[in-house]
């Protein structure tokens, strides 16, 4: 990081002379950030972050965009922005002195300045370039680095910038991950590694890869998703608290009075979730007390296990370009793992199949034919084996804290050394005519550990890769509403309301307008009424005509009325039939007009014009 | 697979379109005018339209009063940090004030109607900001000290200064926030880019929370994924009322109040029946003369004032034109140039409004 040798003194720091003449002391540090990303949110969410992470280590960050470095601001706009982020005021006259006082007023000068500008190719260059070569006068007193978030390439900057602004850039190259890395390593470190505990169920899985992989794409939009789904799941579920325990803190776990929950209500609520019931009642009935501290630790373990198995396959499956997302979602499937259960007689083999209808059934897309888990398994059998001893390596690490793999690992690993210690020592030591035939049993051999590493994956998958919701008392820390979440995520304001106008009678659930023919009843909403015969026209409706259908829905009431009184089960219609007066005209005339209004509001009508004075345009055609 | 049903979706919505247009351009279209459904007069209309007697008012309060068990969840939500859209037939007007009075008790609400015309949206902000303010105060008083920092007047400050205000980071209260509450969002006065830009900034502040509501379709087309997912961060929730639009319909006009025909031909007969007998017969003689030659560009005004004098209705040019000036005041007669360069004079009237005014002057 940048320091100065001396703290200059208040003049010395303020005043803008002497320039510096030296160009090499005009040069500003610029960290150019190849984000990579068609989709800029993203890098907003980037560019935050990494603002808040420099500042915890001391910088004084300001973030700027593309909205700063405007022809019609000026170079003053971004001044502005500067000293409105470190200074908290707002200047109209805003002098780069200013800033260089303040910054002389922090003390220490070993602290620089990071200006964070996200957008590079979204700025007006001219203002930029302006911008930069005010910072390089003053790079002496104002010790600045500049970071660019660029989203094309690296030659941006040149087109962007003029020549003798570019010259004051010392630029260094940063590449950010692509949004599926990004994705990966996010999964791995929350919903994997379960730094928090939570886990979300199967279906919630693949709603949400389906929704990152074919709908919106952005990251953001998955940790939004993931963040609503916590909200409700802490919401709904009374021991969501419990949590605590899996993430170590065992004292917190039987205090729950402090939520309002008496142990016994505890143990009710635990013992009436779906996945205890599945046990057996006899066994917990025996255990009762010890019950959910038995459980959880259970969960815990088998978490742990899982996590691990999956880490095992992600690794395998890498170098096959399988990505940790789709693992994970298959890894979540009760149903494979009921499956391939070993006293199903089913091994991976079997599995593959009943994954793939099962994905298929979940609207997956993928154009592999057989599932991800087996994919990796099926890798595991190709690779070299350098990379086997490095995997297992890997393996080793990740299977710490669980003896019972971690010693078949070790063991597995220990051959592969020992294999590969044989074969080069008899390498060195053999002549070149048996070469051949001693290639050949090397492969022979490497093909064996293969085998070996894929058997051992295999059952690994098959034993301890224990799905979340088919162990007990999962419901405490797993979010399966996949419905909930979806509303919540997705509004769809298109498709709702026009179902609300066509179905009103389902939704608010009354007796009289219910009938199984389709037929309009006077007794329905007016606007849904309207809506119901606007279906009926094209993309013009012709405004008599629509007003004498709904006129002639309107005064059916009173035809009906006089069929007799038993014919309409609500009292408001045996009302309405007692006093069987004619709705006015001007009454009907009144409830078309608010109807229109109605519709009008919801944006379903466009209103008549100067040009058709006599007709609405309908607007959406199908849900 | 769902990008098939995408696929479908898609084919189905413009096989509907196209379904739509041939509907129109096959059946022989409908002709009918407005004008002829026997409008009743405005004033009864709008009598009428404000005593529409509710259908199933039952099972809509039943259906708002199952909504009040979101209460909790929607107050646990804001706490979270999101948003809250409500979408959904029927004014949410009342229920969404219902909830903020009774589960937002702690907090400090403001609301916005988005359905009005125009909305000062600094004039809010600075309210939040004072609002805000307040809440402080009151807080480091109970707390530590007040706090001594000099504070500018908040309505001379910039929009920017005022947004930063709210999004201080540096309050160590991380549960206390003012709630905005914006009935319709998507409304008349909300509706242009530069407010969106505003409510999404207001939205992203530390100690503000949004309720809004939206009525329009196309709502979601206002809001970019900067906004969706990193300002607003909405939790939808569908809760159609089937609540009556009467405050958000205020400012719309009634379809068949304004139906063309009736109501010029009344404001004409108003203005005519304010003139001379002299002037309200000229003006028939232009009519009459209109409805005998419908298919002429209009009167030539040397015609009209031949026709005049003969009658003894003028008695001079001058005359005429001070006639002829108080219609085209009104915006009862027009001039159009004839093809052959003579002026014409002209009623922008339909025949049958035309008729419907004669008969209404000469009774």
């Amino acid at each position: 990081m940048i320091t100065s040798f001396a703290i200059p003194t208040f003049p010395e720091a303020t005043g803008s002379f002497p320039m510096v003449t030296d160009a090499t002391s005009k040069q500003l540090f610029t960290g150019l950030v190849l984000t990579k990303n068609m989709e800029f949110v993203d890098d907003l969410l980037t560019f935050e972050e990494l603002g808040s992470y420099l500042k915890s280590q001391g910088c004084h960050v300001a973030n700027l965009s593309s909205l700063e470095f405007s022809v019609k601001n000026g170079i003053g706009g971004c001044l502005r922005s500067i000293l409105r982020q470190f200074l908290m005021i707002t200047l109209d006259a805003a002098d780069v002195s200013i800033l260089a006082t303040w910054y002389r007023e922090q003390g220490s000068c070993n602290n620089p300045v990071v200006i964070i500008i996200e957008d590079l190719e979204r700025c007006c260059g001219s203002v930029l370039s302006d911008f930069i070569i005010m910072l390089s006068e003053w790079v002496l007193k104002i010790p600045v680095v500049l970071i660019m978030g660029i989203a094309t390439t690296l030659d941006a900057p040149k087109s962007i910038l003029q020549s003798n602004a570019l010259h004051h850039l010392c630029p260094c190259k940063f590449i950010l991950g692509t949004p599926l890395e990004r994705m990966d390593a996010i999964v791995e470190a929350v919903l994997v590694k379960q730094c928090s505990g939570f886990g979300i169920s199967h279906k919630v899985a693949v709603f949400m890869r389906n929704y990152f992989v074919s709908q919106d794409g952005t990251i953001t939009s998955f940790i939004r998703a993931l963040k609503i789904a916590c909200a409700q799941h802490f919401f709904v579920e009374p021991l969501s608290f419990m949590i605590w325990f899996l993430l170590g803190d065992d004292n917190l776990m039987l205090q729950g009075e402090k939520y309002g929950l008496s142990p016994e209500m505890m143990l009710k609520h635990a013992l009436s979730l779906p996945s205890c019931q599945s046990i057996g009642s006899d066994k917990i009935a025996k255990q009762h007390g010890e019950t959910i501290v038995n459980g959880l630790a259970e969960l815990k373990k088998l978490q742990c296990q899982w996590s691990i198995v999956i880490l095992c396959l992600y690794e395998a499956g890498k170098c096959d370009k399988v990505t940790l997302l789709d693992l994970f979602c298959e890894a979540l499937d009760p149903d494979s793992f009921k499956s391939r259960a070993p006293d199903n007689g089913g091994g991976l083999e079997n599995d593959s199949g009943g994954s793939r209808d099962c994905y298929k059934h979940q609207q997956y897309h993928t154009t592999r034919n057989s599932g991800f888990i087996c994919q990796a398994v099926q890798k595991l059998r190709d690779l070299p084996a350098v990379q086997i001893c490095k995997l297992l390596k890997g393996w080793e690490k990740y299977t710490v804290n669980v003896p019972q793999i971690h010693e078949k690992v070790k063991k597995l690993l220990s051959e592969v050394k020992s294999e590969d210690g044989k074969g080069s020592g008899q390498d060195l030591s053999t002549i070149s005519k048996r070469h051949a035939s001693r290639k050949h049993l090397k492969i022979e051999d490497s093909k064996a550990v293969n085998e070996k590493a894929a058997k051992l994956l295999e059952s690994m998958v098959r034993n301890y890769m224990q799905p979340l919701e088919c162990a007990a008392f999962h419901e405490i820390v797993c979010f399966k509403n996949v419905n909930a979440l979806q509303t919540a995520l997705i509004g769809d304001p298109r498709r709702r309301i026009q179902v609300d106008l066509l179905e009103v009678q389902n939704i608010i659930q009354c007796s009289c307008c219910s009938s199984s023919s389709n037929a309009l009843l006077p007794s329905m909403h007016d606007s849904s009424i309207l809506y119901t015969l606007a279906q009926e026209h094209g993309d013009l409706i012709n405004l008599h005509d629509w007003y004498q259908s709904f006129k002639s829905v309107a005064l059916r009431l009173s035809n009906k009325g006089k069929r007799g009184p038993n014919y309409s089960p609500s009292p408001k219609k045996r009302k309405a039939t007692t006093k069987p007066a004619k709705p006015s005209e001007a009454s009907i005339q009144a409830r078309f007009c608010r109807a229109v209004t109605e519709l009008q509001i919801t944006g379903l009508l466009r209103m008549p014009s100067k040009r058709r004075p006599d007709y609405v345009q309908r607007v959406a055609f199908g849900l | 697979m769902e990008i098939n049903d995408g696929e479908e979706e898609e084919f189905e919505f413009s096989r509907n379109y196209f379904l739509a247009k041939e509907i129109a351009g096959s059946s022989k279209k409908s002709t009918r005018k407005i004008s002829d459904i026997n409008v009743v007069d405005e004033q009864e209309l709008r009598a009428a339209a404000a005593n529409i007697e509710p259908k199933h008012e039952k099972e809509i309060n039943y259906l708002v009063n199952s909504y009040k068990r979101l209460y909790p969840k929607w107050a646990f939500e804001l706490r979270c940090g999101f948003g809250l859209l409500m979408y959904g037939f029927g004014s949410k007007k009342v229920l969404i004030e219902d909830f903020a009075s009774t589960a937002l008790t702690e907090y400090s609400v403001v609301v916005i109607n988005g359905y009005l015309q125009s909305i000062n949206l600094k004039q809010v902000i600075i309210a939040l900001a004072e609002i805000w303010w307040d809440d402080l105060k009151t807080k480091r008083r109970t707390s530590s000290g007040v706090s001594s920092k000099v504070q500018q007047p908040f309505n001379s400050r910039s929009m920017d200064d005022l947004l930063a205000f709210l999004h201080e980071s540096d309050v160590e209260e991380n549960d206390s926030f003012v709630c905005v509450v914006v009935h319709n969002i998507d409304g008349p006065g909300l509706r242009d880019s530069e407010s969106q830009q505003y409510l999404a900034q207001l939205a992203s502040c530390s100690h503000i929370r949004i309720v809004a509501s939206v009525d329009n379709v196309n709502a979601p087309l206002l809001w970019d994924k900067k906004m969706v997912h990193t300002q607003f961060n909405w939790c939808w929730y569908h809760i159609p009322t089937f609540a009556p639009y009467n405050v958000e319909g205020t400012f719309f006009p009634l379809i068949l109040a304004h139906s063309s025909t009736a109501q010029s031909a009344k404001t004409a007969a108003i203005v005519l029946q304010s003139l001379t007998p002299n002037a309200q017969s000229v003006f028939k003689i232009l009519a009459e003369y209109q409805l005998s030659h419908p298919d002429e560009e209009g009167m030539p005004v040397d015609d009209l004032y031949t026709i005049a004098r003969e009658r003894f209705l003028v008695s001079s040019q001058v005359t005429l034109n001070s006639h002829l000036t108080e219609f085209k005041d009104h915006e009862l007669v027009k001039t159009r140039r004839h093809s052959d360069g003579q002026d014409c004079l002209h009623i922008p009237l339909a025949a049958d409004a035309l008729e419907k005014l004669l008969s209404e002057i000469n009774q």
